[in-house]
């Protein structure tokens, strides 16, 4: 019905690393709608991450073709917003002055810039914190004001890089629920990386699964139902259970792990030597199936 | 939502509002805490100066006493004598350290921003930033004369040397994170430079700052003792040679309240410049 407004075609994405060739993405495609909300779930080191910053330009050294609304991807643009996992926002300005850097290239007048600005904080309910500084805000206003950044210059898509995983489960729960009301305000297409399977069934119209070593697209699950979405409905419990079902089949994949007792039943053992990078993240597990 | 707002505000308040007539004063007595006891140990070594003077530990004309260096110090303020040459030595201090700092963090910027100029500039830099200060005196004294030029010289190159490094060191450690930020929103490099680099480095910036300016400091005390007819450290010269302890005494202290003002001076600038920063670290 809705053109295909952001194209990605047999792309793939290979690192040299130490001489060595690393393939984080092997022949990925995928079509996504405008208005459409788009999450892509799978464990560290599926190339999720890589993806999400091929189509937002931030990375372009790949093979296949990226299309936003039919011009190739060949850098940023401030069509398209994007939201980091950590806020980044500079600790030397104010909630503000953060936000508005996302304008600071774009085509208005001091007064709707201003005007703008104050609309992005309401929308994510920061009203009365303009003047915060961050090391003032809790890690959940903080990634509202993050939000704001990407939203100020009404991109028309929003690429999520795990916008919520560093937050607590009940912030995470609030700021899903506020992100879907933006998203339906909005009318702007989103792209959500992720690793909460709850996540990214309560929030996407398709959950696109990957799968890791080499990063593919194992299965695009639609999820169907209508914005909003009530938590605990049977049927998202369903299509929750489907993602798992087909996460854990993923992780057959490493013969040497399989054959380790745990990694039978839970999607959580696979062993994470893949990215150094990604080691870190060691701590959380790899799926959380918070119920809230 | 709103509940949520709410709270949030209700926390805030109790952090940074509510308690601020109570953490002024805390602190207020905590400053004048640290000023006392900052205090003991001058008190102590000017006791001892009095006490080795009037017990004739070290004969008068080497150590003269307290109370006859005040009154020195009484009368060279009265005929305004300390005036001229601390102002000589601070005006020197002020164009020498302006072109360092400034010469300084050009170059440290090139350095930071370029592995490439890094690579050219830091191993002659750091062989020459072995070389101390005073070293250098002799042979610019041969090219240079012993005029302005010289003292200018030597100062800047005194707030060069810290200047380069911090602002160097605080530019490559601005994280990528914040740089890609910028990138994302389409920065050209000067914005880059402007919005993300410099703010970011600010902190290592003051800091190259602060010690180049106390590097400068020292650097015109020294430079004043070889090639001078006026400023402090000619009076230190000055005295000596006249046997005038006095004199030397008085020039000495008050090098050491200009610096230790300098130093504070640029402490307040600093708090206020990057009131960004947590407070409760530092207090």
């Amino acid at each position: 019905m809705t053109p295909v407004h952001l194209r990605i075609r047999n792309v793939s994405r290979r690192f040299n690393v130490n001489g060595t060739t690393l393939t984080a993405l092997d022949d990925v495609s995928l079509d996504i709608k405008a208005g459409e909300f788009v999450t892509i779930v799978g464990a560290s080191g599926c190339g999720k991450s890589t993806l999400l910053r091929l189509g937002a330009g931030l990375d372009v050294e790949h093979d296949g073709i990226i299309e936003h609304d039919g011009k190739s991807v060949d850098g940023p643009s401030l069509d398209r917003g994007i939201v980091f996992q950590e806020p980044r926002l500079f600790p030397w300005l104010t909630v503000e002055r953060n936000v508005a850097l996302g304008l600071e290239n774009a085509a208005f007048s001091k007064a709707e810039k201003r005007q703008l600005v104050s609309e992005q904080i309401a929308l994510v309910g920061l009203s009365g914190f303009e003047k915060a500084y961050p090391h003032q805000l809790s890690g959940g206003m903080a990634q509202r004001a993050g939000i704001a950044r990407g939203l100020v210059n009404r991109p028309d898509v929003l690429f999520l890089d795990e916008p919520f995983g560093a937050l607590d489960a009940i912030t995470k729960a609030r700021l899903q629920g506020e992100l879907q009301d933006i998203w339906a305000t909005e009318k702007i297409t989103m792209v959500l990386v992720t690793h909460d399977v709850d996540e990214a069934v309560y929030l996407g119209d398709r959950v696109v699964v990957m799968s890791p070593r080499p990063g593919r697209i194992k299965q695009i699950v639609p999820v169907g139902l209508p914005h909003p979405r009530e938590r605990t409905s049977a049927e998202l419990a369903a299509i929750r259970n489907e993602v798992l079902d087909i996460l854990n089949s993923t992780n057959g994949e490493t013969p040497k792990l399989a054959t380790r007792p745990v990694a039978a039943k839970r999607p959580v053992a696979t062993a994470n030597h893949i990215h150094a990078a990604h080691r870190a993240k060691l701590a959380q597990p790899a799926f959380s199936t918070t119920e809230i | 939502m709103s509940s949520f707002t709410d709270t949030v505000i209700g926390a805030a308040g109790a952090k940074g509002i509510d308690n601020t007539a109570g953490w002024k004063r805390l602190r207020n007595r905590r400053v004048v805490r640290r000023a006392v006891i900052g205090l003991i140990l001058p008190v102590m070594l000017v006791f001892t100066w009095w006490l080795a003077s009037s017990r004739g530990w070290l004969p008068e004309q080497i150590l003269p006493s307290p109370a006859y260096v005040y009154a020195t110090a009484v009368e060279m303020i009265a005929s305004g004598e300390i005036f001229y040459h601390a102002g000589m030595s601070l005006r020197r201090v002020v164009y020498g350290f302006m072109f360092g700092a400034i010469a300084g963090l050009s170059l440290g910027v090139a350095m930071g921003l370029s592995r490439t100029v890094d690579d050219y500039v830091r191993p002659i830099f750091l062989a020459f930033a072995q070389i101390p200060t005073l070293g250098w005196i002799p042979l610019l004294m041969l090219i240079f004369g012993i005029g302005e030029t010289l003292k200018i010289i030597v100062i800047a190159k005194g707030a060069l040397v810290p200047m380069t490094m911090n602002t160097a060191a605080g530019i490559r450690s601005v994280p990528a994170n914040y740089v890609e930020v910028g990138r994302a929103l389409r920065f050209s490099r000067l914005q880059t430079l402007r919005l993300i680099v410099l703010p970011g480095a600010a902190p290592s910036i003051f800091t190259g700052v602060r010690y180049g300016l106390t590097h400068s400091w020292t650097a015109l005390v020294g430079v004043e003792l070889l090639a001078s007819s006026e400023g402090l450290g000619y009076l230190l010269v000055w005295g000596r040679q006249m046997f005038w302890l006095d004199v030397v005494i008085v020039a000495m202290i008050v090098i050491g309240i200009v610096g230790f003002l300098m130093d504070k001076g640029l402490d307040v600038a600093e708090t206020y410049f990057q009131r960004w920063k947590r407070s409760e670290g530092e207090a």
